[in-house]
């Protein structure tokens, strides 16, 4: 009598699938080098890969937030995990191009779990980088 | 191996917050946070993973080799909390990433990088 997926497994296809439009985005020299001196690097050193918090995951994680048929609850909201993978690191002054979506969203044991993708293209619309977040919603 | 040991302050995840555009009030305010259910304000995952980023950078030789960077984010940092982050070769274009605090448990687990 149990479920596929195990004990107390609840899987819902959720919100899965929903795409956000893209958000162009400025790679600021002035704001890259804020970033670096926040996190330790040197400012003069080019753009940090994990500049991608901000011109990635940081541009489109706020239209799946204040989606209010997504209801994320924010203030219950962890941020779980975090990868990034890049074709390439984008230029101090480039334009890119981010995407949100939706990738999954199940919960299990009162807790929601929600993979939100993010696929940012370069000026010339090449493959930069790609963000997948998990976040967990406490019940 | 390159190590790098961080004291995170206030000041530190306020610079962060201003230059990431995450004002999350659970990063910046102790009344907030302890309304969520929090000890008081804590330091954004991503500031840990960005510090660990820049460990990764040092051991691949140059940001720009990193093609991966993925971690779990596994405990909270608060301020005044040291926390020791390291990169270990894995095997070719592989690192192994750990940030530990200063009570020897993993802020960071199932951090790896991959360069090339």
């Amino acid at each position: 009598m149990t479920e596929a997926g195990g004990f107390g497994a609840r899987a819902t296809a959720g919100m899965a699938g929903r795409t956000y439009p893209a958000v162009t985005f400025d790679i600021d020299p002035q704001r890259v080098a804020a970033f670096a001196e926040a996190i330790g690097a040197d400012p003069a050193g080019g753009v940090p890969p994990t500049f991608a918090a901000v011109y990635s995951l940081g541009v489109t994680a706020p239209q799946l937030f204040g989606d209010a048929e997504a209801a994320i609850d924010f203030a219950k909201l962890l941020h779980a995990e975090q990868e990034f993978e890049w074709s390439r690191h984008p230029d101090p002054g480039e334009k890119v191009s981010s995407q949100g979506r939706i990738a999954s969203d199940t919960s299990r044991r009162g807790m929601r779990f929600v993979t939100f993708e993010t696929e940012t293209k370069g000026a010339r619309g090449d493959d930069v980088c790609r963000s997948r977040a998990l976040f967990v919603i406490r019940s | 191996m390159s190590e790098k040991r961080v004291t995170f302050t206030t000041e530190q995840i306020a610079a962060y917050a201003e230059a990431s555009g995450d004002f999350n009030p659970i990063h910046l305010d102790d009344d907030f946070a302890r309304s969520v259910g929090l000890p008081g304000r804590i330091a954004h995952g991503m500031l840990q993973m960005g510090i660990a980023g820049t460990v990764a950078a040092e051991a691949a030789v140059g940001g720009t080799r990193l093609r991966r960077l993925q971690c779990r984010f596994a405990g909270m940092v608060v301020p005044g909390d040291t926390v020791t982050f390291t990169a270990e070769p894995a095997g070719p274009g592989k690192l192994e990433l750990r940030a530990v605090n200063q009570r020897g448990e993993q802020v960071l687990t199932k951090a790896t990088a991959e360069y090339g």
